[in-house]
Order: structure tokens, then C-alpha cells, then sequence
């Protein structure tokens, strides 16, 4: 997309650049002189000062120097005694290092145009930097004038501190490299890209992940290696070699490692019943079958506490049991298995599906009995299909931060002792190691699915899904499982209504009775922290739904050089635990040259950035569809890439758009890992109030809460659903 | 729509694309150069994988040339975005916006020309009317048939009013009967325009059909220039005479070249008048010939011996498939109730008609 380089616009292109970038040193160059000006004003003002308020008696000026020294940290004074030229020269002072730094610059020529000055009673600023103490500091020379002599006995040498001057300079440094640098690419988009507009949402994409993605990767991954301000390994060492956080890492294995093969069973039986079986009621079932995936983080784990916990409805009131504890491996277990296999759900009715049954009716055809039909023919089928269904809970577990902060009790994982490492005890470099090593896990899964399992797929595409579905397992076998999956939907109702009834109990545990009164209180407690979620979210949403369709534009039907690295940094941060992303926002900005955190605007970021990929992706998935020619053809009639963009490509991905922006909505309202390190006093999140609210042990508030959340999500997913289905007729007449 | 027809340009045109995964780059287009007067109706032919359509795509602006220039009304275009372009491409898939009507698909390109709205009712239903498709402006694309579709995609290049008109397999997606009636229809919308048009068709009747001229293109290289006679009788090599006919090959070995050249086939020689310029003496060479250049005659007449295979009579005309040591030749006869007639299993020769075979260098397929 790069045009033609010719020499005329090669030449127009560096002259006007040359020319920029004098005029930017010209006026960074007045800049940096009048915040220089400024300083020395100051530092005149200060001199004067000092000598009008030196002693008239030559014998008080010692004391009276080194008093100087002492109160003023401003300025290291020298005294110097004798007429320069004229007498030996007395070094008065009470550091032997300030002595030395006179003697070794007595003999500068700027010292002696000093001394001269000094000689005719003036006082002497020097343009030169001089270096003390490792610090940048200005030297001023002043006479002293005592009424003995009433002329001149001696003078004082000034050392002032000139940092500030040169962090200002420095930094002003950075803006004339930034700004030139910004300009000259800017001026090479317009003037040789073919299509100047996609050059700018490309560079302004790479910008975009490239600050909020691998500057704060980088950030995080240098303090691991940072002790005392040098290179170290100090902070692996000690995680490696601690127990205690060695523990962590096999607390965060273990729980994933049960979830995951929990989770996998359960989905494949859902899915196995949907798709091979001729239950009744399916529609029904496999919306159960996908519930607890979009339920708030906390809720699932919350309902678990009041129905398991030590003032448990079912464990204390039912049961009087007084040893139970749901805290630990075996409720996590729980929760999260309930929590993540609606995504072995999903993962495995879409490959069950895949799967021609044509092969099952061939295997029974032959006289193999149900069971070896099954055993011989559709599990070996499905297994890649399970193992990517087992890596992808697997992951999910690790990442999980919610459900082990609240029902984790004493058992430990990677990602709340990365929490307690940053906000308890403010050991940064420890919170970003261990999160680090919570995404060695991960990697490996993910690497593992992408290079290992994906190539092993047996689904046999053949476009012609068969309708007739003969039963595969015996009727009892039938009955057993649906009676499994029915009482686990009873239960998974039983958590939601819970946390509904949660809402109107006065004191759960203790008072049964009706009452409104954490209703009240958790709007009224709570109001603040719903109006920013909602805020935040809603300036997230379509920015990211944006951002996310122009992105999937850019990858489908542009070529460029870094392509790839663009993609992988714009998909990254879905791999990513968001504990370390939440660790490495925080490491990145909270200095300069980008201060965010505190603000609102690092929570919208994160947003954005950790809900781009889904966006992304399906877009991509749906341009992908899209023949190439549409839009050729409307650039050929003349629309430019904007005008293509709002006339065609939007309207055409509606879907995707939509479904991508209802999901960042969501997302954003339910995010816990990563923001409850951005939260601030101004801006808080509901999910952290709902935390808070439990750790208090207001169940009631946080089940209010948790009731809100439920119903937005719901909502959203409503709105969705009615603005997709209109547009349904589209999909159809996309690819005709 | 009267506009004046502009000339087209291509200066050594090469387009290489390059390899992402560090492969070798493929040169989809070699150093090609042609050009094309006013209100001509130009095709590039080619097999699929030639450059005929990278081609295309150059002058449409939807790739960039590599190296070369492009000129359009003898102006250079080779830097301008497409939608800057005085070109107006109908695509294979015709691209028709899904999400609107037939009338809002022919309008798309008024609407950003920000003309009153009552101009571009009148101009839609105009070119609606030229295309035959008036009473089906408010159908949704989906809903037409493949036909239709063509004349939807062609209306609404045509309604810009286009310098030139690039058309890329536009027929490739119909059915036999419907190609051969779009075919006349856009020789007439396109005659009647005076519109340049280029052509891009990997079908040999089409483009002979067709073109005023033609350009056969192979492996990126443009392989022959000119009009569709002057293709088919006079090829310059034998991959153009198999492309664009059914033909036969002798090999023969060149004796002497002078106004005429002489060849020896079977040990006899034979004077022709056309052979192509390239060939030297001592050259392994091929008579070309086309199955109306042949004749069938009593064995031992002609200059291969074989046996009749099959006959198929086609009213006008007889084609006879003889089998030889040369594999199978088709022998085209005209007037067949005139001539001698060759029963299946008899025993033939086969003669060459001089004056109507050529003599090509023995070099690629």
C-alpha cells in the first residue's frame, strides 16, 4: 500500500522535515532557556539573601557559614577568605568534600573570570553545570564585604542544586523527540500511502497495543528482574525458592487440574445429551447448559457461602453439622466446575456436532454394539475435541481470581497471592513474578491446544448435517445421565434463587424474616460504585466495539509488515491472567511519561483492551465471510476508506459489532482480576463493593448487588439478542 | 452518457507479490506493456494463474504495480487510489451490497457524487432500463437470479459514467445459455457507449466472440497481441494455437528458409508460405494445423497414414477423429454431401491444406 517513491516527493519530504524539526529545536531551545532563566533568577534572589544577612565581623562568618550549611538545604556554601590575585586563599568549611571540589576547580578559567568578578565587587554566575555529590548544581561566586577591612576580606561559593533544571530539560527532551518523531510519521503516512486513512488506523493500532499492551508487559517483566535499582535476581530467587509461594503454584495446578477434568465430564454429558440423544426439552437444557458462564464473578461463590458456609442455610440450619467447611480446594472445586463447564459445554457440542453420525449409524449397521460404537467411534473422534475442552477450563481455573479471594480460605493460588504480594504488602516485583508464573500454565495449555490438539482434529466437515439422530446409549443409561444433568440444573437455579432470597432476608444465618432493609442500604451504599461500573462501562463499550471492527477490517484484508506482531499483541491480553495485567497497569502508569493511575481513564483502558480480542475475533470471523469484492467494489464507485467503512463494512458485521460490544458491556461491568488493582477512591467497582461486602460478612448487601449485576447481564444479553435477530437476513445474503 | 472514449496505456508493467512466510515471490505480471484506442473492446485471455486478472486489477487501482506506469486518457494513474479512478470494474462475484436494494446498488455511486435526488432517480431508472431490469429496482440482490445479478453489478458501473470499463470473468458464474445471451448484450450496451472496455476471460469463444482484439497472456508474460483472426490463424507459438483452438501438431525439422520455408515430415518435404519468423534453419520445428487445414485422403495420399475412429456430423460440417502414430487428429471437412466421406475403421491419410498451416518453432506447450 506504500506508493512509489520518486525523488521529487523524497525531496519535498526531508526539506519539510528538516524544517520542522529546527523550528521544534528552536522552540524547545526557548523553552528550555526561559525555564533556565527562571532558575537563576531564583537562585540570585537566594544569594542575595544569604550575603545581606552575612555577619559585618570577620571572626562570626565561620560559624555563621557552617549555621548557613546547616539550616539551608538548598545551597552548599563555601567560604573563602583573602582577595583573590592579591592573597593566599583560606578554604573554610565544614565538609572536606566541598574543599575538595573547590581545589579541583580553583584553576578552571571559569573560576578565575569568577574571581575577577569578585575582585570588582560583583557577583559571578557561572553558565557552566559543575557536578557534586553525584547531583548537577550551578556555582555562584560572591563577594563579602566586612566592616573591618570595609572592603573586601573574602567571598562565598555557591553550590545550588540544578536537578530540577535538568529533569525539566530532560523531559522536555522526550516531548522534542516525541513530537518530531509523531510529525515525521504522520507526514510520511499522508504523503506516501496510497490510502493515508488506513495508514493512520494501522499506526494508531500498533501505537495502541504497543502502550497499553507491551509497554506494560515489558514493565512488569523488568521489575522482576529489578532489586534496589539494579539487575537482579533476587525476586526469582526468593519465589522459587520459597515454600510458600511454591505452594501457590501448585494450589493454582491442583485446582485446575480437578476443575478441569470436573468440568469436562459434566459438559461432555450435557453435550453428549443434546446432541446424541433424543431427550425432550433440549432448547431448555442447553440454555442451563450455558448460564453459569455469564454469571457475575463472586455470585456463584457468594450463594455457595450462604448455602455451605460456616452460617450455612443447608450445612448449619438443615444439618447442625459444626465441623464442615466449604472454604478450600473442595468448594473452589465446586464453584468453578459450576462456574467453567458451560465452556467444556460449548467447546464439545460443537465438535459432537461436527461429528458426521453417519459413522455412529455405519458402526451400528455392522453389528457393534452400542457401547462399542460409542468406546470405538465417537469418543476416539471427540478426543482432541476433550482435550481442548479440558485446556481451556484448565486455564480459566488458573486465571480465576474471584471465587479463590473469597471461598479460598486457607488454600493458596498463584493468583490472590499475587494480590496480597501488591496491595498487602506492597511487594510489587513479588505480585508481578508470581503472576508471571501463573501464565507458564497457561502458555503451555494454550501452545499445547494451538500446535498439538488443533492438528489432531478428526471433525469431518461435511456440510450436510444428518437429521435422523439414532439413540447411542441404552434407555437406562439415557435416564441416568438426564436425571444427573436435571439435578445439576436444579441446583444451578437453586444458587441464582438464593442469591435472590439473599436480597430479602434480614440477617442470613441468624433472621430469617422479610425485609427490605439491604435492599435500601446496598442502593444507597452502593450507589456510587454502580454509577462509575455503569459510566466506565458504557464509555468502554462502544470504543472497543469500534476499535475492535476496525482492527478485524485492518487484519482480513490488509497486507503490511508486522502484521502478525499486531494481531498476536491485540489477541494477547485474552491468554493473559488478569491479575498480571491489572499488576503490570499499575507498574507502567503510575510514572511518568504517562500517569493514569487514579484515574477513571486506566479502568476504560483495561477494558478495552482485555475485551478487544472476543471483539476482534469475531469480527474477523465474520469479514472473513464477506466477499472481498463488496467493498472493492464501493471504493470503485468512489467511496474513500471511511466512507466504505460506515457504508458497508459496518452495516455488513452488524452482528458481530453488536454482539461484541454487548459482550465488552458485560465483561467490563463483571471484571474483577485486573481492576481491582486500578479501583481508586474516585472511581470503584461494584464487583470489589460485593467482595468487600462479603468479607464484612453483609451477605445481604453483596447479594443485592450480586442481584444487580445479574440482571444487567441479563438485560444486555436481551437487547442483544432483539438487535442480532433483525439482522439476521443479512448473514443469510452475504454470501450469495 | 456521451462521453468522449479515452485511450488506455500499460508501460512495462510488472507486479510481484510478495511472499509473508519468507517463500519465493511469485511474478504474478512480466513486464507487460499494450495499449488500447478509444472505444475499443480489448480481452486479456489466459489460463488461470496468468496475470490476466492481476491485470485488471492494476488499471482498476485495486493493486499497485510493482514497477511500470499506467495511463488512462494519456494520463498517469498509476499512483491513484481506485476511488479516485475514472475506471468502473464489474467482479466475477459481482459484489453487489447485500443490505440494499437493486435501486440503492445502481445509486451508491450517484449518492457520493452528492447528485439531487430526483437526478438520481431519473439516471437509476435510465440505466435500470438499459439493463432490462426497470421493474425490479426495489428487489433485495438475493432474490435475483444470477442473470439479473450480472446487469445489477454492470448498471451500477456504468451509471459513473466510467472513462473505462473493466469487466473480470464477468459471465463465468452463469449457465451456458444466459453467457451467450449476456455476451451480445454487452457488445451492444458497450458498442453503443463507445465506452474502452477491457475484458478479462479465460474462455476462448468468449473473447473471439467479443474482442476487437485480443491479448493471450501465459505465466504473467503477455504471449500475443491482435484481433481474433489474426489470433487464430496466425498464432505466434504453439501454446496460442492450442489455446484459442483445437489443433495438431506435426513435427518436422526446418530444411531452408528463403520467402517460404521447407520442412521434411516423414521423409518428405513440404514448402509452406506462413511460418513464424523465429525459426532458423536445422530448427526442430511443428507444422501447425488447424482440423479445417486438413483434409482426409485414400491411404498413402497424404502425409500421415491412420484409421477413422469416429465421425460426428454436424449438419454444416463432418468432424472425423483419425487415430495416427501422432496420437488422435480431428479433421474438419465443410460441405461433407461434396466430399469423399471416410466410413469408421477405414484405413485414411491425412493431407495438409499449404496455403492454410503454419510453421512454429517446437517450443513450449
Amino acid at each position: 500500500m506504500i506508493e512509489l517513491f520518486t525523488s521529487r516527493k523524497l525531496i519535498t519530504f526531508f526539506l519539510i522535515s528538516a524544517v520542522v524539526l529546527v523550528a521544534l529545536f528552536w522552540l524547545f531551545d526557548t523553552i528550555k532557556d526561559s525555564f533556565d532563566r527562571i532558575v537563576r533568577d531564583n537562585h540570585r534572589q537566594l544569594v542575595n539573601v544569604v550575603v545581606e544577612a552575612a555577619p559585618r565581623e570577620e571572626e562570626d562568618i565561620e560559624n555563621w557559614v557552617r549555621m548557613v550549611n546547616r539550616e539551608f538545604t538548598e545551597a552548599d556554601i563555601i567560604y573563602v577568605r583573602g582577595v583573590p590575585g592579591w592573597d593566599e586563599l583560606e578554604i573554610y568549611t565544614h565538609n572536606d568534600r566541598l574543599k575538595a571540589f573547590f581545589e579541583q576547580h580553583r584553576d578552571t578559567p571559569d573560576f578565575k573570570s569568577g574571581f575577577d568578578s569578585v575582585y570588582y565587587l560583583e557577583n559571578y554566575y557561572s553558565r557552566l553545570d559543575y557536578s557534586f555529590d553525584g547531583k548537577r548544581v550551578s556555582v555562584v561566586l560572591s563577594p563579602l564585604i566586612t566592616e573591618m577591612r570595609d572592603d573586601l576580606t573574602g567571598f562565598l561559593v555557591f553550590l545550588m542544586s540544578a536537578e530540577a533544571g535538568k529533569n525539566f530539560s530532560r523531559l522536555l527532551d522526550i516531548f522534542m523527540i516525541g513530537s518530531f518523531a509523531a510529525f515525521v510519521t504522520i507526514y510520511f503516512i499522508s504523503k506516501f500511502f496510497r490510502d493515508p486513512v488506513m495508514g493512520f488506523i494501522i499506526l494508531g493500532l500498533f501505537v495502541m497495543v504497543g502502550v497499553f499492551v507491551a509497554y506494560p508487559l515489558f514493565e512488569a517483566v523488568r521489575l522482576t528482574f529489578i532489586s534496589e535499582g539494579q539487575f537482579s535476581m533476587a525476586t526469582w530467587k526468593t519465589i522459587l525458592s520459597s515454600r510458600h509461594y511454591l505452594e501457590a503454584l501448585w494450589g493454582s495446578i491442583r485446582l485446575g487440574i480437578m476443575t478441569a477434568s470436573f468440568a469436562t465430564v459434566i459438559g461432555f454429558i450435557f453435550a453428549f445429551l443434546i446432541t446424541r440423544t433424543s431427550v425432550k426439552g433440549k432448547k431448555f437444557l442447553s440454555t442451563m447448559g450455558i448460564l453459569p458462564v455469564i454469571s457475575p464473578p463472586f455470585s456463584l461463590s457468594l450463594s455457595l457461602i450462604l448455602l455451605f458456609g460456616s452460617n450455612g442455610l443447608i450445612t448449619k440450619q438443615l444439618l447442625g453439622w459444626q465441623d464442615f467447611t466449604i472454604y478450600g480446594l473442595g468448594g473452589l472445586t465446586a464453584v468453578q466446575t459450576i462456574g467453567m463447564f458451560p465452556i467444556a459445554f460449548m467447546t464439545l457440542s460443537g465438535v459432537l456436532q461436527a461429528i458426521d453420525s453417519t459413522l455412529e449409524e455405519a458402526s451400528l449397521d455392522l453389528n457393534g454394539s452400542r457401547w462399542k460404537t460409542f468406546s470405538r467411534v465417537t469418543f476416539p473422534l471427540a478426543v482432541p475435541g476433550v482435550l481442548s475442552s479440558w485446556l481451556l477450563v484448565f486455564t480459566n481455573s488458573l486465571a480465576d481470581f474471584a471465587n479463590p479471594l473469597l471461598l479460598g480460605g486457607s488454600y493458596r493460588v498463584l493468583s490472590v497471592e499475587a494480590y496480597i504480594e501488591v496491595t498487602g504488602r506492597n511487594r510489587l516485583g513479588h505480585g508481578a513474578a508470581l503472576s508471571l508464573l501463573l501464565l507458564l500454565p497457561t502458555l503451555t495449555a494454550f501452545l499445547v491446544q494451538r500446535f498439538w490438539v488443533s492438528r489432531k482434529s478428526y471433525v469431518t466437515v461435511t456440510g450436510k448435517p444428518s437429521t435422523r439422530l439414532s439413540d447411542l446409549v441404552s434407555r437406562p443409561v439415557k435416564y441416568v445421565m438426564l436425571s444427573f444433568v436435571v439435578l445439576l440444573t436444579v441446583f444451578i437455579l437453586g444458587l441464582y434463587g438464593t442469591i435472590v432470597a439473599g436480597c430479602f432476608v434480614e440477617n442470613w444465618g441468624i433472621d430469617y424474616s422479610f425485609s427490605l432493609r439491604n435492599i435500601s442500604e446496598a442502593l444507597q451504599r452502593g450507589r456510587a460504585a454502580i454509577v462509575d461500573t455503569f459510566t466506565l462501562s458504557a464509555i468502554a463499550t462502544p470504543i472497543a466495539g469500534l476499535i475492535a471492527m476496525m482492527a478485524a477490517l485492518v487484519l482480513v484484508r490488509k497486507k503490511f509488515v508486522g502484521k502478525r506482531l499486531l494481531e498476536g499483541l491485540i489477541l494477547a491480553p485474552f491468554a493473559i491472567p488478569g491479575t498480571l495485567i491489572g499488576i503490570a497497569f499499575i507498574l507502567a502508569f503510575n510514572k511518568p511519561p504517562l500517569i493514569l493511575v487514579g484515574t477513571g481513564a486506566i479502568i476504560v483502558i483495561n477494558y478495552i483492551i482485555r475485551e478487544l480480542p472476543v471483539g476482534v475475533e469475531g469480527g474477523v470471523a465474520t469479514l472473513r465471510q464477506i466477499d472481498p469484492a463488496i467493498e472493492e467494489a464501493a471504493n470503485d464507485l468512489g467511496a474513500d476508506t471511511p466512507t466504505v467503512f460506515r457504508t458497508i463494512v459496518l452495516p455488513l458485521i452488524r452482528p458481530a459489532f453488536i454482539s461484541g460490544m454487548s459482550y465488552t458491556f458485560v465483561r467490563s461491568m463483571t471484571a474483577v482480576s485486573a481492576v481491582i488493582f486500578l479501583i481508586s477512591a474516585r472511581w470503584y467497582h461494584m464487583t470489589v463493593l460485593i467482595y468487600n461486602f462479603s468479607e464484612n460478612i453483609r451477605f445481604g448487601l453483596a447479594s443485592v448487588l450480586s442481584t444487580t449485576l445479574i440482571i444487567i447481564v441479563f438485560a444486555t444479553f436481551g437487547i442483544m439478542r432483539l438487535l442480532v435477530r433483525k439482522s439476521e437476513h443479512l448473514e443469510k445474503s452475504v454470501s450469495f | 452518457m456521451s462521453k468522449a472514449s479515452v485511450p488506455v496505456r500499460i508501460d512495462r508493467v510488472t507486479k510481484v507479490f510478495k511472499d509473508v512466510r519468507g517463500k519465493a515471490d511469485v511474478i504474478a505480471v512480466n513486464d507487460a506493456s499494450f495499449e488500447i484506442s478509444p472505444g475499443e473492446l480489448v480481452t486479456l485471455l489466459g489460463p488461470s494463474g496468468c496475470g490476466k486478472t492481476t491485470t485488471l486489477r492494476m488499471i482498476g487501482g485495486f493493486e499497485l504495480p510493482t514497477r511500470g506506469r499506467i495511463f488512462v486518457a494519456n494520463e498517469d494513474i498509476t499512483n491513484l487510489p481506485a476511488n479516485k479512478r475514472d475506471t468502473a470494474t464489474v467482479f466475477q462475484s459481482y459484489g453487489l451490497f447485500p443490505h440494499m436494494n437493486v435501486f440503492d446498488n445502481v445509486a451508491y455511486g450517484l449518492k457520493l457524487r452528492k447528485l439531487p435526488g430526483k437526478q438520481i432517480k431519473e439516471k437509476v431508472m435510465n440505466t435500470l432500463g438499459l439493463v432490462g431490469l426497470r421493474d425490479l429496482a426495489e428487489r433485495s440482490p438475493g432474490k435475483l437470479s444470477g442473470g439479473q445479478q450480472q446487469r445489477v453489478a454492470l448498471a451500477r458501473s456504468l451509471i459513473v459514467e466510467p472513462s473505462v470499463l473493466l469487466l473480470d470473468e464477468p459471465l463465468s458464474n452463469l449457465d451456458a445459455l444466459l453467457r451467450e445471451q449476456m455476451r451480445v448484450e454487452i457488445k451492444r450496451i458497450q458498442k453503443s457507449l463507445g465506452i474502452t472496455t477491457i475484458y478479462v476471460t479465460h474462455d476462448r469463444v468468449e473473447a473471439m466472440s467479443l474482442s476487437d482484439r485480443i491479448i493471450v497472456m501465459k505465466d504473467g508474460l503477455i504471449r500475443q497481441i491482435g484481433s481474433p483472426d489474426n489470433i487464430y490463424e496466425d498464432p505466434n507459438s504453439k501454446f496460442v494455437a492450442g489455446f484459442v483452438g483445437k489443433v495438431a501438431f506435426f513435427p518436422v525439422e526446418v530444411l531452408n528458409i528463403d520467402s517460404t520455408c521447407t520442412v521434411e515430415f516423414n521423409g518428405t518435404k513440404h514448402e509452406l508460405s506462413k511460418f513464424s519468423e523465429d525459426l532458423q534453419v536445422g530448427d526442430k520445428a511443428v507444422i501447425m494445423a488447424r482440423p479445417e487445414s486438413l483434409k482426409l485422403l485414400e491411404p498413402t495420399k497424404g502425409i500421415i497414414e491412420g484409421q477413422v475412429n469416429t465421425n460426428i456430423y454436424l449438419g454444416g460440417s463432418l468432424e472425423s477423429f483419425v487415430t495416427t502414430e501422432q496420437g488422435e487428429i480431428l479433421v474438419q471437412i465443410d460441405n461433407p454431401a461434396e466430399k469423399k466421406i471416410f466410413a469408421e475403421g477405414e484405413k485414411v491419410s491425412i493431407g495438409i491444406i499449404p496455403n492454410l498451416v503454419k510453421v512454429l518453432p517446437d517450443k513450449d506447450e
